[in-house]
């Protein structure tokens, strides 16, 4: 449904996205991952035909992206990554000037996510919360019933509660059939909803995997906080991987294997267990560091 | 150009342009109102005789002759160019700098619409706004010439004529400006950009207006081709006019050809 063939884009400063190459599937719930500056949006950006590719080229539904760039339009729902609306106009204004400009004749499935999203569309744009915002875009991305939906960073601003209604939205969608490309900063949020992720690092693709891969690849790190101290000397002569202790608290790496990790805790007296919030970097790209090392 | 588009940006310029209209009209109707009290004052006349002639020709000011020629001196000559100057700037400016640098571009990008669409509408709806205030303007000296001044009629065809070639200036005018805007990644640098070209404009035929040995300067400006207190006095040039219709074609399909094919900062 989306092919990129090698898609560079060279900025003047040396920047840009290099041999970008990879297939979405119909149907298929799409990751892009990477951290910010790694060249997500500029390749989004190219795929809504903004940016003329150096070399290479993007293609939607068979159409290519920068040429035939009002019939992907056409197939496409785009929320942009920068929340920036036209200035003086209320929500519903905003969504009834792109209905028009869509020439879109029915505005039920609009009026239902306005609903769903307790979204209340009468305000002036520039009153509303960054989340407000964020909700009217979306609005504007799903309400013509796209066939490509394509979300440069969804979930930002959205709080948790909404950002659960947007990943239920996203799998009725995915269960209509539509294909779905969204790019995100955060593992969790792609791991909650993608089937497949590709990231991206420096401009360049480092990998295309399903979300269950990344998932047993992921290192997690997690603070074991024992009640006795005479402990902490038997597990951190255990198997597990201990990255540091400190007093009676353990820092633990897993990497795949919860079960030893259960087992060998269920010998202690647990006192608290966190799961340290990590970084992109620390996820994986000590990972691809490593295997591009190895070769 | 789509309908839509135009309906909903016109409607966000609106209070601008009714700003811009009545202000224009407003004036129109002030120095129509104190012209009866002027026209025969010997002592305005003898002071103007005194001025130097350079000075007088700057500002347009061909004498009190008639209520057109004091119209065409007090208020074609100096505000109006500056009011009209002032919207193209800005207008053009709101109107696609500002979209493209704040990224609001993006989302009437991401309907199917060609950027030469959007880019067309967006310079219809400041043409738009530039006619209805040319209009307003010519409305309210005719109506002034009716209600107000009863003993010296407006020269009715010359009047229109003076709007006309104003509208053309600044058909001219928002035609660079909009290239700009088109071409600029920046909102700030559109506007030095078409502003500091319009002062330029402005000082060449200032200059060459004040100073005989500098009058070559006009001819690199675009404001000679508009001269308001002549077509007054009934010397009204074509070719100038055909030169800022010109100006404004090519500058307008410049503009848009270069949106629809540069890469967005979206």
């Amino acid at each position: 449904m989306i092919e990129l063939q090698q898609l560079t884009k060279v900025f003047p400063n040396g920047r840009g996205i290099f041999d970008v190459t990879f297939t979405v599937r119909q149907g298929e719930v799409f990751g892009f991952l990477g951290p910010n500056g790694a060249g997500k949006s500029t390749t989004i950006r190219h795929l809504l035909g903004f940016l003329k590719p150096t070399k290479g080229r993007a293609f939607i539904h068979g159409f290519d992206c920068w040429r035939e760039s009002v019939r992907v339009k056409a197939l496409v729902g785009y929320l942009p990554g920068e929340i920036a609306f036209p200035e003086g106009m209320t929500g519903m204004e905003l969504l009834d000037l792109l209905a028009g400009m869509r020439r879109m004749k029915t505005t039920r499935y609009r009026d239902e996510l306005i609903e769903r999203l307790q979204l209340d569309t009468r305000l002036p744009i520039r009153k509303m919360s960054k989340g407000t915002k964020q909700k009217v875009g979306l609005v504007a991305a799903l309400m013509h019933n796209p066939e490509v939906i394509i979300l440069d960073e969804p979930t930002s601003g959205l709080d948790p509660l909404m950002q659960q209604t947007f990943i239920d939205l996203l799998r009725e969608e995915k269960q209509k059939g539509k294909t779905i490309f969204l790019s995100s900063h955060i593992f969790p949020e792609i791991e909650r909803t993608c089937d497949r992720v590709a990231i991206m690092k420096d401009g360049r693709l480092m990998a295309v995997n399903d979300v269950h891969e990344l998932q047993s690849m992921q290192r997690k790190l997690f603070d074991v906080m024992l009640s006795r101290e005479e402990e902490v000397a038997q597990l951190l002569s255990s198997p597990l991987e201990v990255i540091h202790h400190d007093g009676r608290r353990v820092c633990i790496a897993v990497q795949g294997d919860y079960n030893a990790f259960i087992r060998e805790l269920a010998q202690y007296q647990v006192q608290n267990l966190d799961l340290r919030t990590q970084s992109l970097e620390d996820i994986f790209m000590h990972y691809y560091d490593r295997r591009g090392d190895e070769q | 150009m789509n309908v839509s588009l135009y309906k909903q940006m016109l409607k966000a310029q609106t209070k601008t342009i009714i700003g811009y209209s009545t202000g224009s009209a407003f004036y129109i109707v002030l120095v129509a109102a104190i012209y009866p009290s002027l026209a025969d004052s010997k002592i305005i006349n003898h002071y103007l005789q005194q001025l130097p002639s350079g000075f007088l020709k700057a500002f347009n000011i061909t004498g009190m002759g008639n209520l057109l020629e004091f119209i065409a001196g007090e208020y074609y000559g100096l505000l109006f160019l500056l009011l009209g100057s002032i919207y193209c700037i800005t207008a053009a400016n709101q109107l696609l700098a500002r979209p493209i640098d704040r990224g609001s571009m993006a989302y009437l990008l991401a309907t199917p619409n060609s950027r030469q669409t959007i880019a067309f509408t967006q310079a219809l709806v400041l043409l738009t706004g530039l006619a209805a205030i040319i209009l307003t303007s010519a409305a309210a000296g005719f109506a002034a010439d009716a209600w107000l001044v009863t003993n010296d009629a407006l020269h009715q065809k010359r009047f229109l004529a003076i709007n006309v070639s104003g509208f053309l200036l600044f058909f001219a005018i928002s035609g660079y400006s909009f290239f700009f805007c088109a071409i600029a990644n920046d909102e700030k640098r559109a506007l030095s950009l078409s502003g500091g070209i319009t002062v330029l404009f402005y000082s060449f035929d200032l200059i060459g207006k004040l100073t005989e040995k500098a009058e070559w300067l006009r001819y690199g400006s675009i404001f000679a081709a508009f001269e308001p207190g002549a077509i007054a006095q009934g010397q009204a040039e074509w070719l100038p006019s055909c030169l800022l219709l010109a100006i404004g074609v090519i500058s307008y399909t410049a503009g848009i050809v270069t949106f629809s094919k540069r890469d967005l900062p979206l």
